[in-house]
């Protein structure tokens, strides 16, 4: 009873002071250009939580500090409370300088609103002349300055494991009647072959089902625009999206909505489903005598004519406009740009990430080596439906994917609902 | 302390009280002003100003970041044209009318039958009891590991032939309400029998004895005697039951978030995702806002009803 009392008001409290914090924000931007606290160390605000990955940023952290030129307060937030609160944390008064987040949409909308630091200096150092042409337009904001650091990228696929196909007579498919095929053989065997796992709190998961049927059947430039409300999703293109994803849908696990993405990959990786689209930081949960045995192949080719794209998302970090550290913030993300500082960080996780520096080294597993190459023969990159968009686009997405999945017969409703609901997001 | 003055007044003389009463307001000792005041200013700032803050805020459009722009009653009006808000109160409703009309009488049930005093029933009491010690969040856990698809609930389902009956308990969208209900009842019972138990305690056996003696049954000594005597415990509990509906937000948002689709969405949860989700936070006031008006309705009218009977 008293517990509920204090969380009703500590939620009404927080409600207000979030708005007591943006109207103070608010004479703070009027009044003086409100910049935090100069000198000191630099804080570093972290959401990567996972225990392997945390250490690896740890392990980061002590390597800049051992070398001298500045100090840094590595801040470690569980990734939930972190999302809901960037956009507070990049308009107090009195910020985190640094942030682990994504390149791309999601970035230039905080640019968009001035809140980033302008990191030009930092591509200008020779660490980062080496970077691709891709990740360049990707880390520029429409205002044409760079606002972002990648350090990493990882990517999708449909993920498997070598010995189940070899026992259950099946190959990796080519084409998409011979990946229904492969569903097909699975199927009569009483597998079910494809696992999907958008349930738990991991509903995120089926928009990589989305995504790759619009980036394969309408392209990469199409997805893109229409996650930027450009299109509508009750378009006939999206429609089609929709047409293919029902061929397969008898063949996805019944439990697939009921799931997390982390008991769906253990069922795959038990056996009891065929095969999973995701990405690979399912891996970091795997156990290591799996690790081995775990292969992917590409997501089929719909319609050759439509470029290749394939979803890759890049990590790294931006910094906030009202940091008072600037020099100590610009030499940090000089560090993190470096071969050395990825490598450290590679070495640390779980391994299944590639650096974004051109000389950096992987982890050199024959996964990884595939991944590569799956990467660089892709004429398009796509991130995801949420860093294409925004984050506040992504749960439109889940209650139009779910109720996709358990009545597909009612697409033509799905759509318009889901139109709606994007469109108040687009217009807030 | 108004009590306190006129037992003072009246016991040493039979005079008017009206005088004495003012005096002895006037003379507030400086330690009950400072009871009175401080709690009141740590409520001003951190209850009543951001309260306030909220209602303005449902005013506005914000995203949490710019500046919040404002629209006037523009969130209200969207919300009559809302179909997630109309599910969602729909939702909210169906669940103040299982959740807590089960609760009040599986609580009054139980008590009633662990009112006696017998050997043992301490532990059916603490047993009943345990779940309000748990969080929440720690219950919906556990629930969540008994309604996965290969969970205790559909393995027993299975050892008894009923595998026809077997689902994925929170990801249908006819049975997640349900399947949510049925933790938050499991805590909420203990607590109701709490309440009826010591309400049971105020009953003056007394009473029962006259009853029995004027050759009442069972059922007519609890018909016309528990009942009526319970009046007040169910005011209370009545109260506790509405606003704790209302409020009802964490075991959804552990267990379903909302989901499948807005299922299970309610009042409380689709304030809290349009709010920290979509970053739409003035909708999200004006959504915290009809919440407030609804357990504030009844809070006052209980209080009225109340205030007249001690009149």
């Amino acid at each position: 009873m008293t517990n509920h009392q204090t969380s009703r008001r500590r939620f009404l409290a927080g409600l207000g002071a979030a708005g007591t914090a943006a109207l103070l924000s608010g004479c703070v931007t009027s009044g003086s250009s409100g910049k935090s606290a100069s000198g000191g160390a630099v804080t570093l605000q972290s959401n990567l939580s996972a225990p392997q990955a945390k250490a690896a940023m740890e392990d980061l952290v002590a390597a800049y500090v051992k070398k001298g030129t500045g100090e840094v307060s590595l801040n470690t937030v569980a990734a939930e409370t972190f999302r809901t609160q960037l956009p507070t944390y990049l308009t107090s008064a009195n910020p985190p300088d640094v942030y682990t987040w994504y390149p791309g949409s999601v970035a230039d909308a905080y640019a968009r609103k001035d809140l980033l630091l302008d990191l030009g200096e930092v591509w200008e150092s020779p660490e980062l002349a080496g970077y691709s042409k891709a990740l360049n337009s990707l880390c520029t904001a429409t205002s044409g300055k760079k606002v972002f650091v990648p350090t990493t990228s990882y990517w999708w696929g449909m993920f498997y494991r070598k010995s189940h196909f070899a026992k259950w007579g099946v190959s990796e498919p080519k084409s998409w009647d011979d990946f229904l095929d492969l569903c097909d053989k699975l199927k009569s065997k009483g597998i079910s072959p494809i696992g999907l796992g958008a349930g738990g709190n991991t509903a995120w998961v089926a928009s990589a089902w989305f995504d790759y049927l619009n980036i394969r059947i309408n392209g990469a430039d199409y997805h893109r625009g229409l996650l930027a409300g450009e299109h509508r999703f009750d378009d006939p293109e999206v429609r089609k999206v929709f047409d293919r994803w029902q061929e397969v849908l008898p063949y996805f696990d019944p439990d697939g909505t009921a799931v997390a993405f982390q008991d769906a990959s253990t069922s795959m990786l038990n056996g009891r489903s065929g095969m999973m689209l995701i990405g690979t930081f399912f891996a970091d949960a795997a156990p290591k005598d799996a690790l081995d045995d775990i292969d992917f192949f590409r997501f089929p080719v719909i319609d050759p004519k439509v470029p290749l794209a394939e979803e890759a998302p890049t990590d790294g970090y931006f910094a906030g406009a009202r940091t008072g550290r600037h020099d100590e913030v610009i030499d940090l993300m000089r560090y993190l740009g470096t071969a050395e500082a990825q490598e450290i960080y590679i070495k640390g996780s779980s391994g299944t990430v590639l650096p974004c520096h051109p000389d950096a080294g992987d982890a050199g597993t024959p996964l990884v080596v595939k991944g590569r190459a799956h990467i660089e023969e892709a004429a398009e990159i796509t991130q995801f439906f949420n860093r294409d968009s925004s984050d506040a686009l992504q749960p439109t997405a889940d209650n139009a994917l779910t109720r996709f999945i358990a009545e597909p017969k009612s697409i033509g409703s799905i759509l318009t609902t889901w139109q709606r609901d994007a469109e108040k997001i687009w217009n807030a | 302390m108004a009590v306190l003055t006129t037992t003072k007044s009246t016991s040493p003389a039979p005079a008017p009280p009206r005088g004495r009463r003012g005096r002895g307001a006037r003379r507030t000792p400086p330690l009950v002003l400072a009871f009175v005041l401080i709690p009141l200013l740590a409520e001003a700032v951190w209850v009543f100003w951001p309260a306030l803050q909220g209602f303005y805020l449902s005013l506005t459009s914000w995203d949490g970041v710019s500046a919040p722009t404002f629209v006037g009653l523009d969130n209200f009006r969207e919300m009559a044209g809302d179909a997630t808000f109309r599910d969602a109160t729909w939702n909210t409703v169906l669940w103040l009318v299982l959740f807590g009309g089960l609760s009040a009488v599986l609580g009054l049930a139980t008590a009633l039958l662990l009112q006696q005093e017998r050997r043992g029933i301490g532990f059916y009491r603490a047993a009943l009891f345990l779940p309000v010690v748990f969080s929440l969040v720690a219950t919906a856990l556990v629930w969540q590991a008994i309604y996965q698809p290969d969970g205790v609930l559909n393995q027993v389902l299975e050892s008894v032939g009923l595998e026809s009956l077997r689902h994925a308990w929170l990801a249908d969208r006819d049975t997640a309400l349900y399947a949510v209900i049925v933790p938050a009842l499991w805590r909420q019972i203990g607590y109701v029998m709490v309440l009826y138990l010591a309400g049971l305690k105020g009953i003056d056996p007394a009473l029962h004895e006259a009853a029995k003696v004027d050759g009442a049954g069972p059922w007519q000594r609890f018909r016309h005697v528990t009942l009526p005597q319970l009046r007040s415990v169910n005011a209370v509990v009545l109260s506790v039951i509405v606003i704790d509906s209302l409020r009802s937000f964490d075991v959804v948002w552990s267990l379903t978030r909302g989901g499948p689709y807005h299922s299970s969405e309610l009042l409380s949860t689709y304030m809290y995702s349009t709010a920290f989700q979509s970053l739409r936070l003035g909708y999200g006031s004006a959504l915290a806002v009809v919440i407030f008006v609804l357990a504030f309705g009844v809070i006052a009218s209980y209080l009225v009803r109340a205030f007249r009977e001690a009149d």
